[in-house]
């Protein structure tokens, strides 16, 4: 059996691929990992490799995909592009949830009867907080969308970021979740996490140090490369950080998942030291 | 002859804080050549290329002083000021005189080597370094009176290994190591 089926079996490496569909945003968040904002560098993977990487992926033995950004949505074939995804593994896309006019939400209507589910960042259950880390109406906006997707009938999950999630006062907490109760997403589509101390939060002082040691081992694609977690191919001053790079060479994907397999079964074994974080 | 003065890279030379997860190995010992910071941009060569040179150029059934001959010399003729640093300390560490390393260093035909047979691996590896196409028979034959075939096979992969540096290391302008540099001027070779 070879390095990535034991790998894949046994739990070490996460059975899901991520893309990088894009790095820009219209957003530019405090704790951004990638540097995102309008104007950088695109870096599209492009959808006919996207699809054939996630075919790839299937092959091999991963059982899901993921698509994060920049603001993946920003690209107007996305919506088609996860559609013919969720038709090889089910797919969980992550967005800000901001750019969600009526056009784009037509155009998300054909996912109701897929696998697919969006992932959407909300930070706190206060306009005036939410909007301080992730920008001008972004509550507003957020929570007008939400509502729209699930009467869509597109499954949605809510993603809270916190610079301490341990020490966040439990009537806050509270009311995030009757916040997002509210809009229709159950406490099981909720998940907190941890800023990570990368990227602009690196920058800004903000969020927990995570090296491989701490993250969960999931393939990454990106257009410089193949990281060993979403967590992985961030920016700092404008450049990629290549701590976390498994390969520059992305397809076929048997490369960098059989090289990021070695390292994970390379891994000594004993203390557990990942975070957990989804 | 190739100057030895460290010019600027044209790459960047990898930090071990940024050490990729497969480059990782390479830089446990804390000093890593530059040939392996710079690989490091591309993991997935580094992890393949630098086994390769180690097979190629380390231990093996030829004799150091054999090849270090064969390295030093392709890397004078091709000017690789980083490979000529690198291995003029390899060879006088593997017991090559100082007048013999400044010999295969310069630019003449190197003198002062009365065995037969090292005058035949000179000439052979400046016919490999600095021609075209094949290499004349009479060399060829000159070599093989000293060396069996599987020696010629190796010796040639040496010569071609040292060739494909020699490029690699001048092209992206790659500074010899600080401890090199060092070590040549206590040799007075800088």
């Amino acid at each position: 059996m070879s390095a990535l089926a034991v790998s894949l079996e046994a739990g070490r490496l996460t059975p899901r691929v991520w893309f990088y569909a894009n790095y820009h945003c219209n957003l530019r968040c405090s704790y951004c990992l990638t540097e995102s904002g309008p104007g950088v560098p695109r870096r599209e993977l492009g959808p006919e490799r996207m699809l054939a990487l996630a075919r790839e992926a299937r092959d091999l033995g991963f059982t899901e995909l993921g698509v994060t950004g920049g603001e993946p949505f920003l690209l107007d074939y996305l919506p088609e592009l996860v559609g013919e995804m969720a038709r090889i593994l089910p797919v969980l896309v992550l967005s800000n949830a901001t750019v969600f006019n009526a056009r784009r939400l037509r155009a998300l209507e054909p996912l109701a009867d897929l696998p697919v589910r969006i992932q959407i960042s909300l930070d706190h259950p206060d306009p005036v907080e939410n909007d301080a880390m992730r920008g001008p109406e972004n509550f507003a906006k957020v929570v007008r969308a939400i509502p729209e997707l699930i009467a869509r009938g597109i499954a949605v999950r809510i993603a809270t970021t916190l610079e301490d999630p341990d020490a966040v006062d439990p009537a806050e907490s509270e009311r995030l979740c009757a916040l997002h109760r509210s809009l229709g997403v159950p406490d099981e589509d909720h998940v907190v996490r941890p800023i990570i101390r990368r990227g602009r939060a690196d920058t800004g002082d903000l969020g927990v140090a995570a090296g491989f040691e701490q993250l969960d081992p999931e393939l990454t694609i990106t257009a410089d490369g193949a990281f060993a977690s979403p967590f992985g191919p961030t920016v700092r001053g404008g450049r990629m950080d290549t701590d976390l790079l498994v390969t520059r060479t992305i397809a076929p994907l048997r490369r960098p998942a059989e090289a990021l397999a070695g390292v994970v079964e390379g891994s000594p074994p004993g203390t557990d030291t990942r975070l957990g974080i989804r | 002859m190739a100057q030895l003065l460290d010019p600027e890279p044209a790459i960047r030379l990898v930090q071990a804080a940024d050490a990729p997860l497969l480059a990782r190995p390479y830089f446990a010992d804390g000093t890593p050549s530059p040939i392996t910071r710079s690989l490091a941009q591309v993991p997935e060569l580094l992890d393949v290329t630098l086994p390769f040179i180690g097979a190629a150029l380390g231990a093996s059934a030829l004799d150091e002083r054999t090849k270090e001959i064969v390295i030093l010399r392709a890397s004078a003729v091709m000017e690789c000021r980083y490979c000529v640093a690198t291995h003029t300390v390899v060879a006088l560490d593997c017991g090559l005189t100082a007048q013999e390393v400044a010999a295969l260093r310069g630019n003449g035909a190197p003198q002062g080597f009365a065995d037969g047979r090292e005058r035949a691996l000179i000439a052979w590896t400046e016919a490999v370094a600095a021609g075209r196409g094949s290499v004349e028979d009479a060399c060829l034959d000159a070599l093989r009176e000293h060396f069996d075939e599987p020696a010629v096979v190796e010796l040639t992969l040496v010569a071609a290994t040292t060739l494909m540096l020699n490029r690699y290391a001048s092209a992206l302008r790659l500074p010899a190591a600080q401890a090199t540099l060092a070590r040549l001027r206590e040799e007075g070779l800088a």
